[in-house]
């Protein structure tokens, strides 16, 4: 680990201060206390073994800077209620009225109440997330989340709340932190679509009660020199499902971490991903931690990454079953497609397993286009390129089905197609 | 589903005969190999510096270049740290609390025979179970033939005593002996390969090996030789706190094949005893090494007092097109096992394959696993890694695959599959995949089940007791890799798989 | 018996194959040493062999697949030269071919398969893509001749099918495709006789006067079924015997090694 720098120090506080953020309270406390977490732990470095195949220092550089022009919207066909942050701070202009049937949503800034559900949540998940490995740039946005959204979900929300990102400024380095607490039988989906800004980085904390059910999903468009960094840190109760599904396109820098804490019986926890990319600059990192602690639970990691010209993906999941976590099911793919000969592909997927009666399997497989089937379809007058990107998007598509509903998933499938027209020869 | 058709449905795998459950009895002692042959023992001081590693040196009538790179090992050794990244747990080692040199008494005078052999060396191969063929032909007697020629070159603590069918493989061009003596007889060959595969400064524990070394075996098949025979060794620890260093050098020439065994056991110590072993295969164009490994050193007892740390950097560098190396473990002994035998395959078309069996029982901690290291154009390798734990036991598999740029059209497979039987143990996996060009394909398929209770059950209903039944069940689940074994270590390897889960249910 | 081709009695000739000589392109194996083949518009031609003669390859090398080197010789379709080009421009121009074993293809949903595949040689041509309406009425019409359920259509290309649906399946992308000539390459392999004769019907529902086929087949039996009007010994990678349909009856009576050494 490496400390964090005095002048990114200062830098970060005065943007805080300047946010006039509660500095008392339980918001004040938990900043307070991530912050001198952060102070011992440091950032992350080359050498740790966490960011073997990743180097941090793109996200923990002190500035950044890229054309966030590109930004790309998505689910535009699906009825939702929009809240729009423009360079990580929220817009109350563009967006919806907050109001909506079965949930409560407030604006980070305005919580500033000392008694808050939020006080339960609030880096409270991110804080048992550190072990046994630590996450520092998760600390660092519980400490510095220029914005955020509380949500209390009591019932079925009728429809979604899709959170958009803008982007204006090109040295934009937007931090946010979200908090979802989903009640006994709650039902909820958050979509994420918008390139935020030239650095995003993100907390999501998800507290799933007895029976509830959360649905994620997310597009990281495609501005070519964009940083991301996001954490999801999700409680999962008994008889409860959580499901994340994360599309994320080009990209000089993208590290997706999910940590998901199994603790009631008979729940379920789905991670999925597609990831496309393009060149050199092009490097993307999902880090997958689910822990079983509890009986009967199934989980599912299902990642699928595309890459030429030099790209390189890298995947890292891990499922921990602890003692007494009996009839765990777990799964985990990751499968990666090189469409040339410079693209790579680096993967740790890890059990880590102390119960006896349980079925847990991974697997991971790496290569070009089955030859084969290639010859097949042109053999039957598909072109080329259209047989390509039919085997690519086939490639695709185990990941894209465990979206739920069918309309966000083609809007995703037809982005991703698209990508592959334009990234054809 | 009705049970009757659940059980007709029900196939249990074949793999183990009736012997092995005749065996499992037979065997009914906790530890078969425990015992202590009383030799007098020649030790050198405890501790280590750079005067114990030039007794060591003098001690083997070393030339001045060897105990100069024994220096420069242990110098880099005291500036290394131990690594902490396997998931093994021990107390902390103090080094300078072990001995690094003893060898019997008896052997100070080199005997001109095996007839001169002390004859408690003699019984003590006969309890370890040498007695396959070759323990006749060991103690000399006349007219012994093994109906498959073993060619045994016994390590007993740190000095090869006696190496047999010395003529028929000097016919063959064949050397086959200890290393000191081929520091000796081949100073050149040693001073070209020494060290070329897993260098002097690789890794703590192979640091420590070659400051300290003090004998193992090294076979030298020349050019277009086809081994006549399987060579064998058998390792055993004996003194107490006495560490093991050997070190094994296996050069295969251009066209050459030869299939070397070895075998480990040691007594019961309360103690915990280190091992730190380094093995290096050269293998050129064409050539082609099996080494099959039975490891049942003490594991220690019930509670995991006692029992080898066993520290070992086995490589494999296939140096030459169509280089074959193929490494088979069966790990069932020691308190710590850390051991990734690895395969460099350098030479275009050059294969590596690794089979291995590793069973934790009691209080027992393994992390073993295996590295590809794919540099050469099509390239194959294949893994296959099968692991059970049980009691107490923690199981670690842990690889690594990796395709370089320049490694066009390489293929990788590797099936990696726990076993738990009971629920106070673990089973992990970490496996590192890294796959740098296209036209490869890397594959990898990992499972953890528990031991079915549906096969279980089935076999019970059949007259099995439970012990038996896991015994059957277990070996089919290996049955992969005990086919990949030579035959003679196949039958030890299924009766020691049923010894090693002794008391793992009920 | 005539032991020649009988080029040029034929007005319309669908496929013409002159001194085709194959290499593999990674190694210094030939396995064609000057095929010499003509198929008419209207006929049914058989080519059967001994394994390892170079049937198989005979249709790889016609589709275009990789791996093969031509190193002599020419294979017109309609008097256009097929070795120059792309594997679907082969489709495009009225070849097909079905395999052996039908490629499985996950994640693609045979309908997609079909309606791509379709509408690709339809553009090809310059022709009007098929909507989806018309394409499922189209299918549904084809499929239900070959007893292909709608089961059969969801799934991905193959994939979980048996062997005779794999075949089956081949035979319903010729019906919809209506290529001008079509190869099959030992569609007879792995079927039961039920299932065998389902196959040829289809075949024989398909057979028109503008139409080619070339039927490889190692063994008689399918011949029963689709009755061939020529029919051809390959060995060695040549074409070493040509004759009517009584000559594959004489393969059944008397194996391929007492016809061979007549020839040698």
């Amino acid at each position: 680990m490496m400390a964090l720098a005095q002048t990114r120090l200062d830098q970060l506080s005065a943007r805080i201060a300047g946010l006039h953020f509660p500095s008392t309270g339980w918001q004040g406390k938990a900043r307070g206390d991530a912050l001198s977490r952060l102070g011992e732990v440091g950032l992350p470095a080359a050498r740790d073994e966490y960011w073997r195949y990743t180097a941090p220092a793109k996200l923990t550089a002190a500035e950044v800077k890229a054309d966030v022009s590109k930004g790309e919207v998505a689910f535009d066909e699906t009825d939702a209620l929009r809240v729009v942050f423009v360079d990580g701070v929220f817009d109350a202009a563009a967006s919806d009225d907050l109001a909506m049937d079965g949930l409560e949503i407030v604006r980070l800034a305005d919580a500033v109440t000392d008694i808050h559900w939020a006080a339960e949540i609030y880096g409270q998940l991110e804080t048992k997330g550190q072990t046994p490995v630590v996450r520092p740039l998760a600390t660092l946005a519980t400490a510095f989340a220029t914005d955020g959204l509380l949500i209390r979900v009591t019932g079925k929300a009728t429809r979604p709340v899709h959170v958009v990102y803008i982007g204006k400024s090109d040295t934009s380095d937007a931090i946010l932190h979200h908090c979802v607490m989903l009640e006994k039988g709650a039902e909820m989906t958050l979509l994420e679509s918008g390139d935020a800004a030239a650095r995003f980085t993100s907390n999501l904390e998800v507290d799933v009660a007895e029976e509830a059910r959360f649905h994620h999903v997310r597009l990281q468009g495609r501005n070519a020199d964009r940083r991301v960094n996001t954490h999801i840190f999700a409680r999962i109760a008994e008889q409860s499902t959580f499901k994340s599904f994360t599309a994320s396109i080009n990209g000089t820098m993208t590290r997706n971490e999910a940590v998901l804490d199994i603790v009631g019986d008979d729940a379920i926890a789905h991670v999925a991903g597609a990831t496309v990319g393009d060149g050199r600059d092009f490097h993307n990192d999902d880090t997958v931690f689910i822990t079983h602690a509890a009986e009967r639970c199934e989980s599912r990691q299902v990642y699928k990454k595309v890459l030429k010209n030099g790209a390189t993906g890298v995947f890292q999941g891990k499922i921990l079953v602890k003692p007494g976590a009996q009839k765990t099911d777990g799964y985990q793919i990751s499968q990666s497609l090189l469409l040339d000969g410079d693209s790579q592909f680096l993967a740790k997927p890890e059990l880590e397993i102390y119960a006896d009666d349980v079925k847990c399997s991974h697997g991971s497989t790496s290569g070009a286009i089955d030859d084969t089937a290639l010859f097949y379809l042109r053999s039957r007058g598909v072109p080329l390129r259209r047989a390509q990107s039919l085997l690519v998007l086939a490639f695709l598509a185990e990941a894209l089905s465990e979206i739920e509903d069918e309309a966000l998933a083609e809007d995703l499938r037809l982005r991703l197609e698209d990508w592959l027209d334009r990234h054809e020869g | 589903m009705a049970l009757e058709e659940n059980l007709s449905e029900l196939e249990v795998r074949e793999g183990v005969d009736r012997e092995t459950i005749e065996t499992v009895h037979a065997m009914s002692g906790k530890y078969k190999h425990g015992w202590e042959t009383e030799i007098e023992m020649e030790f050198a001081p405890k501790g280590l510096n750079e005067d114990i590693v030039r007794l060591i040196s003098a001690k083997n009538d070393e030339p001045e270049w060897l105990t100069e790179w024994r220096l420069a090992a242990y110098r880099r050794w005291v500036e290394m740290t131990e690594p902490t990244w396997a998931m093994v747990d021990y107390p902390e080692i103090d080094y300078q609390d072990i001995y690094y040199y003893a060898k019997p008494k008896s052997m100070e005078v080199k005997p001109k025979s095996l007839d001169e052999v002390d004859p408690k060396l003699l019984a003590t191969y006969a309890k370890l179970g040498i007695p396959l063929k070759e323990q006749a032909l060991l103690a000399g007697v006349e007219g012994a033939e093994p109906a498959r020629p073993v060619a045994v070159d016994a390590v007993f603590d740190s000095v090869s005593v006696g190496t047999t069918f010395q003529a028929e493989l000097a016919k063959a061009g064949v050397i086959f002996c200890s290393i000191s003596e081929a520091v000796r007889e081949h100073p050149e060959l040693v001073k070209k390969y020494l060290g070329s595969v897993v260098p002097q400064s690789d890794n703590f524990f192979a640091t420590l090996n070659a400051a300290v070394f003090s004998d193992g075996s090294f076979v030298y098949i020349p050019e277009g030789v086809k081994c006549p025979m399987e060579l064998s060794t058998y390792f055993r620890i004996n003194a107490e706190n006495t560490g093991q260093f050997e070190r094994t050098l296996i050069v295969a020439e251009k066209g050459s094949y030869v299939s070397y065994l070895e075998g480990c056991t040691a007594p019961k110590r309360d103690t915990n005893q280190l091992h730190a072993a380094v093995v290096e295969l050269v293998i050129l164009e064409d050539a082609e090494i099996k080494y099959s490994t039975v490891q049942n050193w003490f594991p220690g007892d019930e509670n995991g007092k006692g029992g080898i740390y066993n520290f070992v950097t086995k490589r494999a560098d296939c140096r030459g097109d169509r280089a074959k190396v193929m490494w088979t473990q069966v790990e069932t002994g020691s308190a710590i096992t850390w051991k990734y035998p690895s395969c460099i395959l350098r030479g275009n078309e050059s294969q590596g394959e690794f089979y291995s069996i590793a069973i934790a029982n009691n209080a027992q901690q393994a992390d073993t696993g295996t590295k590809m290291i794919h540099l050469g154009k099509n390239t194959r390798s294949r893994i296959v890694s099968k692991g059970i734990s049980a009691g107490k036991a923690q199981n670690t598999y842990r690889g690594q695959v990796t395709m370089h740029p320049k490694a066009q059209n390489s293929r990788n497979y590797t099936q990696c599959d726990s076993l738990l039987i009971g629920d106070q143990c673990g089973a992990h996996t970490v496996p590192y995949i890294e796959v740098k060009n296209n036209s490869s394909r890397v594959e990898h398929e990992a499972t953890t089940s528990k031991v079915d209770d549906d096969q279980l059950f089935y076999c019970r209903s059949r007259g099995m007791d439970e012990e038996e039944a896991v015994a059957l069940v277990v070996n089919g689940f290996c049955k992969e890799v005990l086919q990949a074994l030579p035959m003679e270590f196949a039958m030890e390897a299924q009766a020691l798989v049923a010894i090693s889960l002794e008391g793992s249910v009920g | 018996m005539s032991r020649s081709a009988s080029k040029g009695l034929w007005a319309n000739i669908m496929l013409n194959i002159k001194n085709l000589h194959v290499k593999l392109e990674d190694e210094d194996k030939v396995i064609l040493r000057g095929v010499d083949l003509t198929v008419e518009a209207g006929k049914v031609h058989a080519i059967m062999g001994p394994n390892g003669s170079g049937k198989s390859t005979l249709s790889y090398v016609l589709s275009g697949r990789d791996g093969y080197e031509v190193t002599d010789g020419s294979a017109e379709l309609e008097g256009e030269e097929l070795l120059d080009m792309d594997p679907e421009e082969r489709a495009a121009a009225g070849l097909f071919l079905a395999f052996q074993y039908p490629v499985e293809i996950p994640g693609v949903g045979n309908m997609t398969f079909l309606r791509t595949a379709l509408n690709a040689q339809r553009k090809a041509r310059g022709e009007e893509e098929v909507s989806a309406g018309d394409f499922l009425k189209l299918v549904r019409e084809k499929a239900a001749s070959l007893k292909i359920d709608a089961d059969m259509m969801k799934r991905p290309v193959n994939v979980g099918f048996s062997g005779g649906e794999k075949k089956r399946n081949e035979i319903l992308q010729m019906a919809l495709l209506e290529p001008k000539m079509c190869i099959l390459d030992e569609t007879d392999s792995g079927l039961d006789v039920d299932a065998m004769k389902l196959v040829a019907d289809g075949v024989n529902a398909l057979r028109s006067e503008g139409r080619g086929f070339l039927v490889i087949t190692h063994y008689q039996r399918l011949l029963d079924h689709i009755k061939p009007d020529v029919v051809h010994i390959m060995a060695n990678g040549r074409i070493v015997l040509t004759g009517g349909p009584e000559l594959a009856l004489e393969v059944e009576k008397n194996g391929y090694t007492d016809i061979l050494a007549g020839v040698e």
